[in-house]
């Protein structure tokens, strides 16, 4: 009995061993790899859009792709990433898309291993070896978003919103983040001298608090909580996840706003009146189109793209935005002002936001820094 | 004012039920140290059948029974997957630590795995918008603490809370229970069969931190089950040791570890009084200090409440009838 039962094992073993060889001959190759920052992959923002764009992209000219997302989650470090992008080094990938500024080490090492390899790197500058140099294979893409920001925080207040709240993450060492949040301050401060309103009457809580990692907490959740239950009418949510915790905020205190970022959340919530987008799809599509077209040398090797609202790549989703009084045509007034440079938002946040005293100098909008 | 007693509230109601949880188990003689992970693979049960529910749209005009549904779902899930426990550490006389410990690890990978296979990613995210909340917002200033901005979970583990403590310290099944935790030959002696009340002890425990792990993911994690629910668990064995292993003390444990948790979100809105000064922001004190407060508080109440502790007799220890 023994026997017999030790001989079937062997042979299921043998079987199985044998349908794994066979299974990583199958194996196909992925020539397009998207390496995800912090946070979930369908995080409705940051690291969906690029994503959108590169499926998108890969569909429409019959690419394979895949995503890797580094170990850890939202406590992954660059070990963690590097493994994740010689993994898609490993799986075939040609042209390797990050998205984070968190990136940029990695991306870093793994593009000096791999000269053969194409790296974009969304929301970072152009990487450089230690002499200085830019690496040829890397290509940067990084956005204006004080003007999204701009744009929003305009918006809102002109649709007559006075009680506003912004909580960001990457806990104030975020760049993008904090641009998001000093053109949205900008935006509410300019809007409240176009409509001549008195000193004071505009409000912005800001804070990074619980927002560190990008992800929904319950802390954050109460905090916001608070701050709707305190007044505040609309609370933009700038950082991946992170806008699951406002919109349960939200739900819980009747008449209260979101404001999305990175890419449009107007189907995420009805409480969504506008999202501050910047183009990820797009420009990822783009740089993939370029790539492909034999380009890389000429247009994208070393170089860094900046992108703002006159290459369409910042502004606002105002179909579907649910504004009450502000129009799409005062929108395209605007939109047009920034486009041909008459309004300039100021793009030059701190390291760290944590220090409160660069939002201070506002004659009419009031900070409330948290 | 108001808010800051809901939130307190929010924050108290998972923790008072979990902590119920182990007194349940402890006092029938079993260490439950996986409150932890039935709380995690509860909650994500729970989020799943709010999930299918929301997808097949079922009850969508009807939120309060969908979130009854979840937590009733949730309190079998919890009890099921206690049984391992049960029978590890009653049939099998295994190390009662060893084996809870065994489930706090299984209970997140589990939850990650099928979470995974379902949504492709590592949380569980709800289509639409769960509508648990009861707003009364056009009741009385005086009553809206305990009435506006509710949840519905708050009213059934308060009644759920009492019923089981009149349950342990007033019925004979109670006190059967509770001489199973402090001399199982005693009570064997005189006919009570030690397994069965130890397993009745048990599956209650699993079935009330099953449901306590939905609770807390429901009303203030965003309903997204993601393997985790922050260490409560842990939390509420804390409590219950700090609460003395009784039901009042364990109430008084969670509403003050509830307070703490929600001034450590919230301090920097605090406006107590109403005259529109954030005293706690005021301070200047960094939100890692608030943050660790509630942490330190428990260890130093625990320090100093330690002797006076009285923990079930027999608990911990595997019953042996041939063991006088």
């Amino acid at each position: 009995m023994k026997k017999v039962l030790s001989l079937v094992l062997c042979v299921a073993m043998l079987l199985g061993t044998m349908a794994l060889v066979s299974c990583k001959k199958e194996a196909d190759t992925y020539e397009i790899a998207v390496v995800t920052d912090v946070g979930q992959l369908m995080d409705k923002g940051f690291n969906q859009g690029t994503w959108e764009g590169a499926e998108a992209y890969a569909k429409a000219n019959g690419k394979t792709y895949k995503y890797y997302q580094p170990a850890n989650g939202s406590d992954a470090t660059d070990n963690d990433r590097i493994a994740a992008m010689r993994q898609a080094i490993t799986n075939g990938a040609k042209i390797i898309i990050a998205p984070g500024f968190l990136q940029a080490t990695a991306m870093t090492t793994v593009a000096k291993e791999h000269p053969e390899v194409k790296f974009v790197f969304i929301d970072g500058w152009t990487l450089t070896d230690e002499n200085n140099n830019p690496l040829s294979n890397v290509t940067a893409v990084v956005y204006k978003e004080q003007e999204s920001g701009y744009l929003a925080g305009y918006a809102a207040v002109m649709d007559g919103y006075r009680k506003l709240g912004y909580t960001g993450g990457g806990g104030g060492t975020n760049p993008a983040c904090n641009r998001f949040g000093y053109g949205f301050v900008q935006g509410a401060e300019a809007a409240a001298k176009a409509l001549d309103l008195e000193a004071g009457s505009v409000t912005v809580k800001y804070s990074y608090q619980h927002g560190a990692s990008f992800s929904a907490s319950p802390e954050l959740q109460t905090q916001i909580n608070g701050w709707y239950s305190a007044g505040t009418e609309v609370v933009f949510a700038c950082g991946g996840s992170m806008f699951e915790s406002v919109k349960s905020a939200a739900e819980a205190n009747p008449g209260s706003k979101i404001i999305g970022v990175d890419v449009d959340q107007s189907y995420a919530s009805e409480l969504v009146i506008t999202s501050a987008v910047k183009g990820l799809k797009e420009s990822v599509a783009k740089v993939l189109d370029q790539y492909y077209a034999g380009k890389w040398d000429s247009e994208l090797a070393g170089k860094t793209q900046n992108l703002g609202a006159s290459d369409d790549a910042t502004g606002l989703p105002i179909a579907t935005s649910r504004f009450e009084n502000f129009t799409a045509a005062q929108y395209n007034e605007l939109l047009g002002k920034i486009k041909n440079g008459t309004i300039v938002p100021d793009a030059t946040v701190p390291a760290d936001a944590n220090d409160a005293d660069w939002l201070k100098n506002f004659d009419i909008v009031v900070v409330d820094f948290e | 004012m108001t808010f800051l007693i809901q939130q307190t509230l929010v924050y108290t109601i998972p923790l008072m039920i979990v902590a119920l949880a182990g007194v349940f188990a402890e006092r029938s003689g079993i260490i439950n140290i996986a409150l932890d992970g039935i709380m995690i693979f509860g909650s994500f049960v729970g989020a799943f059948a709010v999930y299918l529910m929301q997808k097949e749209n079922m009850l969508a005009d009807n939120t309060q029974l969908m979130f009854v549904i979840a937590m009733i779902c949730a309190a079998a899930a919890g009890a099921v997957f206690s049984l391992l426990l049960s029978f590890s550490a009653i049939n099998l006389k295994a190390d009662q630590t060893i084996g809870g410990t065994a489930l706090n690890m299984l209970a997140p990978a589990i939850t990650l795995l099928i979470v995974k296979i379902v949504s492709m990613q590592d949380r569980l995210s709800m289509p639409k918008a769960l509508g648990f909340i009861i707003s009364n917002p056009d009741i009385g200033e005086g009553l809206k603490p305990f009435f506006d901005k509710m949840f519905i979970s708050t009213y059934i583990v308060i009644a759920l809370f009492i019923i089981l403590s009149i349950f342990l310290y007033k019925t004979k099944y109670g006190l059967r229970l509770r001489a199973c935790g402090e001399h199982p030959q005693a009570a064997d002696s005189v006919g009570i069969n030690v397994y069965r009340m130890r397993y009745l002890g048990t599956t209650i425990s699993g079935a009330l931190a099953g449901m306590g792990g939905y609770i807390y993911i429901a009303t203030i994690a965003s309903g997204t089950a993601e393997g985790t629910v922050a260490g409560m668990g842990f939390l509420a064995l804390a409590i219950m040791i700090f609460g003395n292993w009784k039901p009042v003390g364990i109430a008084l444990g969670s509403l003050l570890f509830g307070l703490l948790k929600c001034i450590g979100a919230t301090y920097a809105n605090l406006d107590i009084n109403g005259d529109g000064v954030c005293a706690l922001k005021e301070l200047g004190l960094p939100i890692y200090f608030y943050n660790i407060v509630p942490y330190v508080v428990v260890l130093l109440v625990l320090a100093f409440a330690a002797g006076k502790s009285r923990a079930p007799k027999a608990e911990g220890i595997p019953y042996d009838k041939g063991q006088r």
